[in-house]
């Protein structure tokens, strides 16, 4: 090896370079090592994850005694049943209901405002994924007469400036108000009317009824957009002027102007230290009464763990609460995953008999329950959606979690939905009352934690582990490969001088090819943004179109490639040309899986699963088959295997399978699995297209490269 | 021997225009401008805008903390800051004249590279290495460096993020070629509208002297003796006229020409008084040039500013302990001053090389970086695609800055925007951009001085071939 060489040649080199001459020789070895390694620590995250503990000592969560009574239950009721029997009366308009719900808020002394919104559909901006979240968004496509209205009432602290407030979200839709809504109100009209005349409150309680009839999230969007970052643009006063002020939204001012209780213009409470979006499930968990945690937002960032572990510690120790978060039920009865566990288990076991003090087993269902957890964690996080309307508040540095309340049984009894009412207000009530106790942002926990169970969470130093062992042989092998291909010149330096002599620049041209296939990926991902301008497309079509029209440009791409413009410095070394190639490929995989890491940790670590391996193992198919050993036989069909793996729709296809069934996939669902990325603007959907599709067309490349 | 040329040369440099002026479109979607990476308080049109603003007004620019540029660029770039066109994006015009500020350099660049690369394979010939110097003749290092420049991202990202940078870069690129060629006034020109820009280029007064008076980059001048004292041994052999040549162009290689230095110093002082007579004219109403120099120096030397940017110093300046500061801030720019000396005596051989190193170092070390002084090194850089064939780790560098300048901006909305990260998040990125400069700096000296050792070793063996 010619680093070797060089090594003993020279007297003697210092100890650091020594090691990665070591390292970077023995590249194979070392790659394989770490792979595994990488795949190991993943595998072991369930078991390393800690419990979580409250961080911030300022919360105290469950110190007083709850406060709801059920004289605030019984209030609760009324009010839900004033707002079903609305829905029952025929001919009433869906305005009647937001007049009642505002007329029960201003009944407790609240600054009760609506909020007319038009309902932004999220549009692919391809210039849009890093800025800031700025009220320059466009929305041409607002039309009049589909309007929303947000109704929120705000209770100003007794003990606060002013400057602080705490959130509740309760989505409703005012056309159809279903059971499980009306108990949602229930229970955020229960907290509001205790809240309204606690005097221990130090932060204004913000109460939201958001208009979902164009769904949660935009909702909830929108009023957010208006209260942070209120917009003083052209196309408002477009709209207020062509759309002349619907008569409905002034009719709905009316009784409560006279009331003198309904403030004009946007009212606004302080900064907001935390949000709470109260949903109830409608068909109920067999077993018991169970909350659902939700905390997933926009490009896999979560809320501070600190939110998490009160509503935890509240619900399971005060309220009896059973807490889940999603899990990927296919897992569970996987056998793989359980034969894994067990011997997890008895190596624990091992440990422990060995010396006490080791405690690293769990059971085997405990470990395949933490798995399937964590599996779906990174699901949620790396696809880079918003698991929930909460997902709107983290754009704006604000912690919110959804909280689905679902009942054991149907809650047509009062005697039962009273106790349910109160269960869930209580909840709530202690939340808010630990929040308030909160004298700075939510900073103590982690911001960038996995979830292994509703209790336990794998913080950022630990994963972070398993995926640098994943990434960690890209650029050893790289450097191998680069020292291998600048090393090895050719000795007819007769033929060609400059050329041979241009040994440490060699790569430029291997550079050269690379950024034009990356280059590909951006027009690739640039693509659907036009796609989607033509009119009445089914999916199907739109994924074939899209298919070959990246086929095509892929094609103009090669031809101008090896156009004259480009010929101007072809090298003679065709021998090394792959491996030159690999190597560049392998460091544009590493630089974007790392920054990839930075972005959204989850998409870095399942892509690099998918990539890594392809990457490390790629070379010519055509010296493997001349070689005819059964290992270099073995290395190519390992190598036509990855590489089919790698390609996108198959890799989505072949995960879909295994996580939910075969049975009815075809090639739209892709489509929309991708539509759904771009529309929510994921960084996700970025990588895929500027990353790892380059990546794998290059490692292709590499395995049909005539050498 | 033909002379190889990049092909397609015209068409490349037409592409980054348009390419350019396609990007300048986005204005508001790509967001540049207010990028920390490009727009720094000293190179921020939106902040000489508000400076002009302020002027028109009858305040003095300087009020409020806001502009600290120089009052020739407000006369210049003002009014078109101001100058809308229906229906285009704002700062069209200025944003036009980055453009042509940018070609302009480019092709003095070229201009620059074809006179180094003439007058280097001449050396060549007459040490007798005329291999070498056919070598050196293939690559067309003034073109290439040319389009390093005009396309790299960096250049692109600060022309279109309307840094003025492009104009700085532009002077500096002035009095290089001016010297290059040995046009004196040019060379003062560009060397004193530099320093009143940028402060830093000041110390590249050394090497454009070292430029007019040994002339452009050549082989070390102790080969230049060893053919002398050959020549005074045998002077009979060959004829007459190639004799005078050589005599000729071993005065050129010995020779201190004072009378260029002299003259440059002239119109140095001309120039000077020139630009600062017009500044006080300026600001004459508004503290005069003391305040001028308080403003605009004096906000350069003591980084008074310390919102983050790619370097190094806003950070440290941002924790250090205020009774500190003033000691902290001598070292850190005595840090630049120590490095002249003996890199001048190093490399006086080669002053567009030392030019290059003193702009890459200063680049890495001043208050205020951005991305717009990395575009001018990287572009000196391939001026000497020749002599540095051989550096190392050049893949390394690369895939460096390619991963630092796209991490950096994810670092920067990790930390503004998501909450989720702090300030050392966006440090650790600075750091590691500065350590790849320093890299470059110490591979690029490196190589250079290995290809004035493998020039040496060349020569000596042919002197014993032919003495044997």
């Amino acid at each position: 090896m010619g680093a070797n060489e060089n090594n003993s040649a020279k007297p003697r080199a210092r100890p650091i370079v020594r090691l990665g001459i070591f390292l970077i020789s023995h590249s194979n070895i070392v790659s394989v090592v770490c792979f595994t390694a990488g795949v190991v620590a993943l595998l072991l995250l369930p078991i390393l994850a800690k419990n979580t503990y409250i961080s911030e000592n300022a919360l105290m969560p469950g110190s007083a005694n709850n406060m709801l009574s059920t004289h605030h239950v019984s209030d609760a009721n009324k009010f839900i049943k004033d707002l079903t029997d609305l829905e029952f009366r025929s001919g009433s308009s869906p305005i009647e209901s937001q007049k009642l719900i505002a007329h029960y808020m201003s009944a407790l002394d609240a600054e009760v405002t609506f909020h007319k919104f038009y309902p932004q559909f999220n549009h692919f901006h391809p210039l849009h994924f890093f800025t800031s979240p700025d009220s320059d968004i466009i929305s041409e496509n607002a039309t009049c007469s589909s309007f929303g209205i947000n109704t929120f009432g705000i209770i100003r602290a007794p003990r606060g400036d002013g400057k602080e407030a705490i959130v509740l979200v309760t989505p409703y839709n005012p056309n159809k108000v279903g059971l499980g809504e009306a108990l949602s109100l229930g229970i955020a009209y229960s907290v509001f009317s205790l809240l309204s005349h606690v005097t221990w409150l130090a932060k204004d309680i913000v109460w939201l009824v958001a208009d979902s009839q164009y769904g949660e999230y935009s909702a909830v969007a929108a009023w957010l957009r208006e209260y942070q970052a209120p917009a003083f643009r052209r196309v408002d006063i477009v709209n207020s002027e062509t759309c002349n002020e619907s008569s409905t939204f002034n009719e709905l001012g009316q009784d409560l102007y006279l009331d003198g209780k309904l403030y004009g213009g946007f009212r606004r409470a302080g900064t907001m230290a935390a949000a709470l979006v109260i949903k109830v499930a409608e068909q109920g968990n067999q077993y018991e009464d169970s909350l659902n945690i939700y905390a997933e937002a926009s490009n896999g960032q979560m809320p501070n763990l600190d939110l998490i572990n009160i509503v935890n510690y509240l619900a399971v120790h005060k309220q009896g609460l059973r807490i889940k978060v999603k899990k990927m039920w296919s897992l569970l009865g996987s056998k793989w995953l359980n034969t894994l566990g067990v011997i997890f288990e008895s190596l624990g076991r091992i440990a422990r008999s060995l010396n006490p003090q080791w405690k690293f087993g769990i059971p085997a269902t405990e470990y395949v329950e933490g798995a399937a957890t964590l599996a779906s964690s990174l699901y949620y996080q790396g696809l880079g959606v918003p698991t929930g309307p909460h997902g709107a508040f983290r754009d704006y540095q604000v912690d919110a979690i959804t909280l689905e309340i679902s009942p054991k049984v149907s809650l047509t009894k009062m005697i039962r939905r009273n106790e349910f009412i109160l269960r869930g207000g209580r909840l709530i009530e202690g939340v808010i009352r630990s929040i308030n106790n909160l004298l700075e942002k939510f900073h103590q926990s982690f911001f960038l934690y996995l979830l292994t169970s509703p209790s336990k969470f794998v913080s950022v130093g630990v994963y972070m582990i398993s995926f640098a062992l994943l990434v960690a042989p890209l650029p050893i092998v790289a450097a191998y490969l680069h020292s291998n291909a600048s090393n090895s010149t050719p000795q007819n330096t007769s033929a060609l001088e400059v050329d041979a002599s241009h040994k440490s620049w060699k790569w430029l041209n291997s550079a050269r090819k690379v950024l034009v296939i990356h280059l590909w990926g951006v027009v690739v991902s640039l693509l659907p943004f036009f796609l989607c301008q033509v009119p009445n497309t089914t999916p199907t079509t739109n994924f074939i179109l899209w298919g070959s029209l990246s086929a095509s440009s892929l094609l103009i791409l090669y031809l101008i490639l090896g156009s004259p413009i480009f010929e101007a410095a072809v090298s003679l070394h065709e021998k090394n040309k792959w491996a030159s190639l690999k190597s560049v490929t392998i460091s544009t995989a590493f630089i974007g899986l790392s920054l990839m890491s930075v972005i959204n940790f989850a998409t870095a670590e399942i892509g690099a699963l998918l990539i890594v391996p392809i990457c490390l193992l790629a070379r010519p198919l055509k010296l493997d088959t001349q070689a005819r050993s059964w290992r270099t036989l073995l290395r190519a069909s390992c190598n036509l295997a990855l590489g089919f793996i790698g390609f996108p729709p198959v890799a989505f296809v072949l995960l879909k399978g295994a996580f939910e069934d075969f049975y009815g996939i075809n090639v739209s669902d892709y489509w929309n699995w991708l539509e759904s990325l771009w529309a929510w603007n994921s960084a996700t959907y970025l990588y895929i297209g500027v990353v790892h599709l380059p990546c794998w067309a290059l490692c292709i490349n590499i395995l049909f490269h005539p050498c | 021997m033909k002379k190889k040329k990049v092909q397609w040369f015209w068409s490349w440099v037409i592409g980054s225009v348009i390419l350019r002026l396609i990007l300048l479109y986005f204005p508001k979607n790509l967001n540049l401008s207010s990028r920390p990476e490009v727009s720094t308080p000293l190179t921020s049109l939106r902040r000489l805008a508000e400076g002009y603003w302020l002027k028109q007004s009858s305040v003095s620019p300087y009020a409020g903390s806001m502009y600290h540029g120089s009052p020739l660029l407000l006369t210049l770039l003002g009014p078109l800051t101001v100058t809308r066109v229906e229906g285009q994006p704002d700062h069209l015009l200025c944003s036009l004249v980055f453009v042509i500020a940018d070609v302009i350099c480019a092709m003095l660049i070229r201009a620059a590279g074809e006179k180094l690369q003439v007058a280097y394979s001449s050396r060549l010939q007459f040490l007798g290495l005329h291999n070498l110097s056919e070598n050196s003749e293939l690559l067309p290092s003034g073109d290439f460096a040319a389009l390093v420049y005009l396309w790299n991202p960096f250049t692109i990202v600060a022309c279109v993020g309307l840094s003025t940078s492009a104009i700085e870069n532009l002077m500096v690129v002035l009095s290089l070629y001016g010297a290059c060629s040995r046009l004196t006034p040019l060379a003062a020109f560009g060397w004193v509208m530099a320093t009143h820009l940028s402060l830093y280029p000041a110390i590249l007064i050394i090497p454009v002297i070292l430029l007019l008076g040994y002339g452009p980059d050549a082989p070390p001048r102790k080969l230049f003796w060893q053919r002398k004292n050959l020549d005074v041994g045998n002077s009979t052999s060959s004829d007459s006229c190639s004799e005078e040549e050589a005599k000729n162009q071993l005065k050129m290689a010995h020779v201190f020409s004072w009378r260029l230095v002299v003259l440059f110093l002239f119109w140095t002082l001309l120039w000077s008084s020139y630009v600062l007579v017009l500044c006080g004219i300026y600001v004459q109403q508004y503290g005069g040039l003391q305040e001028l120099f308080k403003r605009t120096y004096g906000f350069i030397l003591t980084i008074q500013d310390l919102s983050p940017n790619i370097g190094v110093l806003w950070y440290f300046f941002a924790e250090v302990f205020d009774f500190f500061r003033n000691f902290f801030l001598i070292v850190f720019h005595g840090n630049i001053l120590l490095m002249i000396a003996p890199l001048a005596l190093r490399l006086n051989h080669r002053p567009c090389f030392l030019a290059f190193v003193y702009i890459l170092i200063s680049s890495m070390l001043k208050s205020y970086p951005s991305v717009g002084d990395s575009a001018l090194y990287l572009g000196l850089l391939g001026l000497f695609a020749y002599e540095l064939k051989d550096m190392q780790f050049s893949f390394f560098l690369f895939s460096g800055y390619v991963g630092v300048s796209l991490l950096s901006p994810v670092m920067h909305n990790l930390w503004i925007w998501r909450g989720t990260g702090n300030a050392n998040f966006y440090f650790a990125t600075a750091i590691a951009y500065a350590c790849f400069q320093i890299i470059l700096v110490v591979e690029s000296v490196s190589a250079m001085l290995n290809h004035d050792r493998m020039l040496t070793k060349l020569y000596t063996a042919k002197l014993q071939n032919v003495k044997s």
